[in-house]
């Protein structure tokens, strides 16, 4: 469906609001049914364990780890809770 | 080395970061000459500890974006669809062949479309078809070469290879542009937009029933993709 006939369906004759709302309209889609995704690959880095979402996520599908005894990416589990820290060398 | 990711690797979400955990059974320990020796007084058991070695992409996050979200095309138009273990690349020349008696038109191709590859050896990704070789694809082209700017790797006939037109997107959308989801979202989008009118005139009423609308459609369009039905008993004292 071309953008010119959803603002005809509705009546609306500005363009700009019209594609800004659709763009609204895709986020709420995207948090709640997942139409598309996308996949990021980011390097592990000894020592190192914060590592930034993608700037662009809307909601989080999976996240994996490189089994490089097998070259797989294996989906991990959430930790629940904080865990104890009895010895960290950068706390925060 | 990792081995069994997901058994000895966990996350914890911590605001807009990933926290990685690794789980180790062991001590501390440290090397003293070529030994490696465990540390008298330590503590051995389970922990977590922060990840202990590099791993090249070795963080992998699926999620959802706002991914293209105009398109020139219709899903409902993408109509090329191809699978065959007889299609081969040629690099020198960036053409992609079916084999004899297959061509392009029909399966569904056109000039200039956007296409995406997959199951290939070395040659999976998204490509735009410039024209058919030797004629044109409406003409009954095998063989179709890819726009200067896309590149392939050489690859014989083998693999079991599927390609298919995907929608290409436009990042300066006007009102021809179509919106990159399927017909009954689309029309989701209707009634957000109507709900954001009502809004706009303060007509509450009229904007959370538009909003009810358009979670509604969207609950249909998830519902279609499974298969499973359910049935409720008329009560006897039901108001039809």
């Amino acid at each position: 469906m071309t953008i010119q006939e959803l603002m005809e369906r509705v009546g609306m004759k500005e363009t700009t609001i019209a594609i800004a709302w659709i763009k609204d309209a895709f986020h709420l889609i995207q948090s709640n049914a997942k139409e598309h995704t996308k996949v990021q690959k980011i390097n592990i880095i000894d020592g190192i364990r914060k590592y930034p979402f993608p700037a662009d996520m809307i909601s989080l599908k999976s996240i994996s780890v490189k089994d490089t005894t097998d070259s797989k990416y294996k989906k991990i589990r959430r930790l629940v809770g904080e865990p104890t820290v009895t010895e960290d060398t950068d706390p925060e | 080395m990792s081995y069994d990711t997901h058994k000895t690797w966990l996350y914890r979400l911590e605001g807009r970061y990933i926290h990685l955990w690794q789980y180790i059974q062991g001590a501390a320990t440290t090397t003293l000459g070529d030994y490696k020796i465990r540390l008298p007084g330590e503590y051995y058991g389970n922990q977590l500890i922060y990840p202990n070695e590099d791993i090249t992409n070795g963080l992998r996050v699926e999620y959802t974006a706002l991914i293209e979200p105009f398109v020139g095309d219709a899903w409902e138009d993408l109509t090329g669809r191809y699978s065959d273990d007889g299609i081969s690349f040629t690099a020198s020349t960036r053409v992609i062949a079916l084999g004899a008696g297959n061509t392009w038109l029909s399966a569904g191709f056109a000039d200039d479309d956007k296409i995406r590859i997959i199951g290939s050896a070395s040659n999976d990704g998204d490509y735009t078809i410039d024209d058919g070789v030797g004629t044109s694809i409406a003409g009954g082209a095998t063989s179709i070469d890819l726009i200067s700017t896309d590149s392939l790797t050489d690859e014989a006939a083998g693999e079991s290879i599927t390609i298919y037109q995907i929608p290409d997107e436009d990042t300066t959308p006007d009102e021809s542009n179509h919106v990159n989801l399927n017909r009954l979202l689309s029309l989701s989008v209707v009634d957000y937009l109507k709900a954001q009118l009502a809004d706009m005139q303060g007509n509450v009423q009229m904007k959370e029933y538009y909003m009810r609308e358009f979670w509604k459609k969207i609950g249909d369009n998830e519902s279609n993709k499974r298969k499973i039905s359910m049935t409720f008993p008329t009560s006897p004292y039901a108001i039809r």
